[in-house]
């Protein structure tokens, strides 16, 4: 595997999204930072199948977002894959465009209308139960952060997934241990989180979710345990890749950087 | 007097049509009937038992639409409308996938379990859902016209039903052109015209034969496409002086509300007397009859309405 290939890649997606932040002045860079090297993982790193140029595909694997403030991580990606022109990265946040903050089915590739947190992966376990049903070797991921697991939802659909052995259902929780209000483990905490997710029938893997190496190893484990869903916990950092934003819970939303900022975090950012 | 469950009319209809349609697939939240037994039995492939779990039901079933599939979720009423709200608007009506919602035991028909168990709000919350059509059929032959039209038209649709039998009403049979309109007028009267739907359809008509005894002659209309309600409607109430609308639900909202902003929207003038349940919550003992004819739902109450509605209109007309 070819990790400088990613790493560059994963910079010139950060780059690029932190430009639409910019541009549009919203959105959430803590978490699309965090699970940038994630996407880039899945997209360039031969995980997730499409077909360039066909989001209707109907053989693809799925892709949610579940932390929908988080989904305008994949538009760069699209466009990259042709599912719509570059045009469209332009217009992003205005009138004109179709690309938002939150994706939604309308937009090329988007599986799935999220924002609402807790709802990918019941969506997902709808998508895996049925290529399962009709014997087709399609997968459904979803991002899932850290915060939705506050969700009961979110266990009501991971029983559901191992009961049914939907083992092409691949959760990717990206934990960055923020939420808007400070540190999860302070205010509820979560742990064990693998562990809870065993207990639900899950296999599970750790991975740290911005070395490449790490990211790759955990998504090998996809299909070698049959019968059993998969949680790939990701550990991250919130904000990664710019040093003013990272661990900060503040940056959950676009807070607005003065001149040296603006320098600072493209200098940081550089290809 | 023929009775019968609409839940078993409904579910049968929808496995004769799974058997030739494998895209039908039917969930279930640890709610049964005969006739889903039956579907279990005969089509466990088609068949999913979500667990009692509602919110997650609801989501894997947009999942299981967007692959292009007519999905089926079935709970009891307060459960599978209020509990699940947000999951019915963010993933089938954000989406507008085809998925029918069946909400059974509505009203009170849990009368002895109690509010946890009621639903009485369940039209306001519901038909805020934008794209949703929500039938609330008062038998078991226009129940089985409408799952018709569900596999056939398939949409985003609820479709509110009772928890014990009820008579027939239709005993001709429920014609499918009936759905285009969402209404049917049983009886034609003059002055006052009584609109309704399911299970307080059938006490609407037994005060209107009270009233017929008294010389009263009341239009009843079963309005079973309870929300969007058809603008055929207006013509209908314009025949009459006065309107009554009788619904098992606390009037916040409901079905009284939707004739009300209909009329008002049209800027059509006309008086509309609301009956449904008193703004509270029940928690005596009575059973559903005792608790209906004790806060506002009684025969007596309705005829008492339309009495006041005629004479209303009779004061205000000009001397």
């Amino acid at each position: 595997m070819d990790y400088k290939k990613l790493e560059d890649k994963a910079k010139w997606l950060r780059k690029t999204l932190f430009e639409m932040f910019v541009s549009t002045e919203q959105g959430h860079p803590g978490s699309v930072f965090s699970q940038v090297d994630i996407l880039t993982a899945l997209f360039y790193g031969n995980v997730i199948r499409y077909t360039p140029g066909n989001p209707g595909d109907p053989n693809r694997d799925k892709i949610i977002i579940s932390k929908g403030h988080a989904t305008m991580g994949l538009y760069p990606i699209f466009c990259d894959l042709e599912y719509f022109p570059e045009a469209e990265l332009d217009q992003f946040g205005t009138p004109e465009g179709m690309l938002r903050i939150f994706g939604n089915i309308s937009i090329p590739g988007i599986d799935a209308t999220s924002g609402s947190l807790g709802h990918g992966p019941g969506i997902a376990a709808g998508f895996a139960l049925i290529a399962k049903k009709e014997q087709r070797d399609q997968r459904a991921f979803v991002v899932l952060s850290e915060g939705e697991q506050y969700e009961g939802s979110v266990w009501e659909s991971a029983l559901f997934a191992a009961h049914h052995e939907l083992d092409n259902l691949i959760v990717i929780l990206d934990r960055n241990r923020k939420i808007i209000l400070g540190d999860t483990e302070d205010l509820l905490p979560l742990d064990p989180v693998e562990k809870k997710w065993e207990a639900f029938g899950w296999k599970t893997v750790t991975v740290d979710g911005h070395s490449f190496e790490s990211l790759m190893g955990g998504f090998s484990e996809i299909g070698k345990e049959p019968g059993k869903p998969l949680l790939i916990m990701a550990n991250t950092v919130k904000g990664k890749g710019v040093s003013f934003m990272e661990h900060q819970p503040e940056w959950h939303y676009w807070q607005g950087v003065d001149e040296g900022q603006l320098t600072q975090a493209r200098k940081e950012l550089a290809l | 007097m023929s009775k019968s469950f609409q839940r078993d009319a409904f579910i049968e209809e929808i496995r004769a049509a799974a058997e030739k349609d494998s895209d039908i697939y039917f969930i279930s939240a640890d709610f049964g009937a005969p006739a889903l037994d039956r579907f279990r039995d005969e089509l466990p492939n088609q068949f999913i038992h979500s667990g009692i779990s509602e919110q997650h039901m609801i989501d894997m079933a947009a999942g299981i639409a967007l692959e292009g599939k007519k999905v089926y979720v079935y709970a009891m009423a307060p459960f599978i409308s209020l509990r699940c709200l947000e999951q019915i608007k963010c993933s089938i009506a954000l989406m507008n996938q085809p998925v029918t919602v069946l909400v059974v035991g509505v009203g009170l028909g849990y009368a002895d379990a109690g509010p946890t168990h009621y639903t009485t709000e369940d039209i306001a919350c519901l038909r805020t859902m934008i794209g949703a059509e929500i039938f609330s059929p008062c038998d078991d032959e226009s129940t089985r016209e409408i799952a018709r039209l569900t596999y056939t038209e398939p949409s985003f649709r609820m479709i509110r039903m009772e928890r014990h039998p009820l008579r027939t009403i239709y005993t001709g049979g429920f014609s499918s052109e009936n759905l285009q309109s969402g209404f049917v007028e049983l009886v034609e009267g003059t002055s006052v015209c009584l609109l309704s739907y399911g299970n307080s359809l059938h006490r609407t008509l037994e005060a209107q034969k009270e009233l017929e005894k008294g010389g009263i002659k009341a239009g009843v209309v079963d309005v079973f496409r309870t929300a969007p309600v058809s603008h055929g409607l207006l013509a209908v109430m314009e025949k009459y002086d006065s309107v009554v609308t009788v619904e098992e639900q606390c009037l916040a909202g409901g079905f009284g509300s939707i004739i009300l902003e209909l009329l008002a929207d049209n800027r059509v003038l006309k008086p509309v007397y609301r009956i449904g349940l008193e703004e509270r919550y029940y928690f005596m003992n009575g059973g559903r009859k005792y608790l209906l004819d004790r806060f506002g739902l009684s025969v007596e109450a309705i005829c008492e309405a339309v009495k006041q509605a005629s004479l209303t209109q009779q004061d205000s007309l000009p001397h």
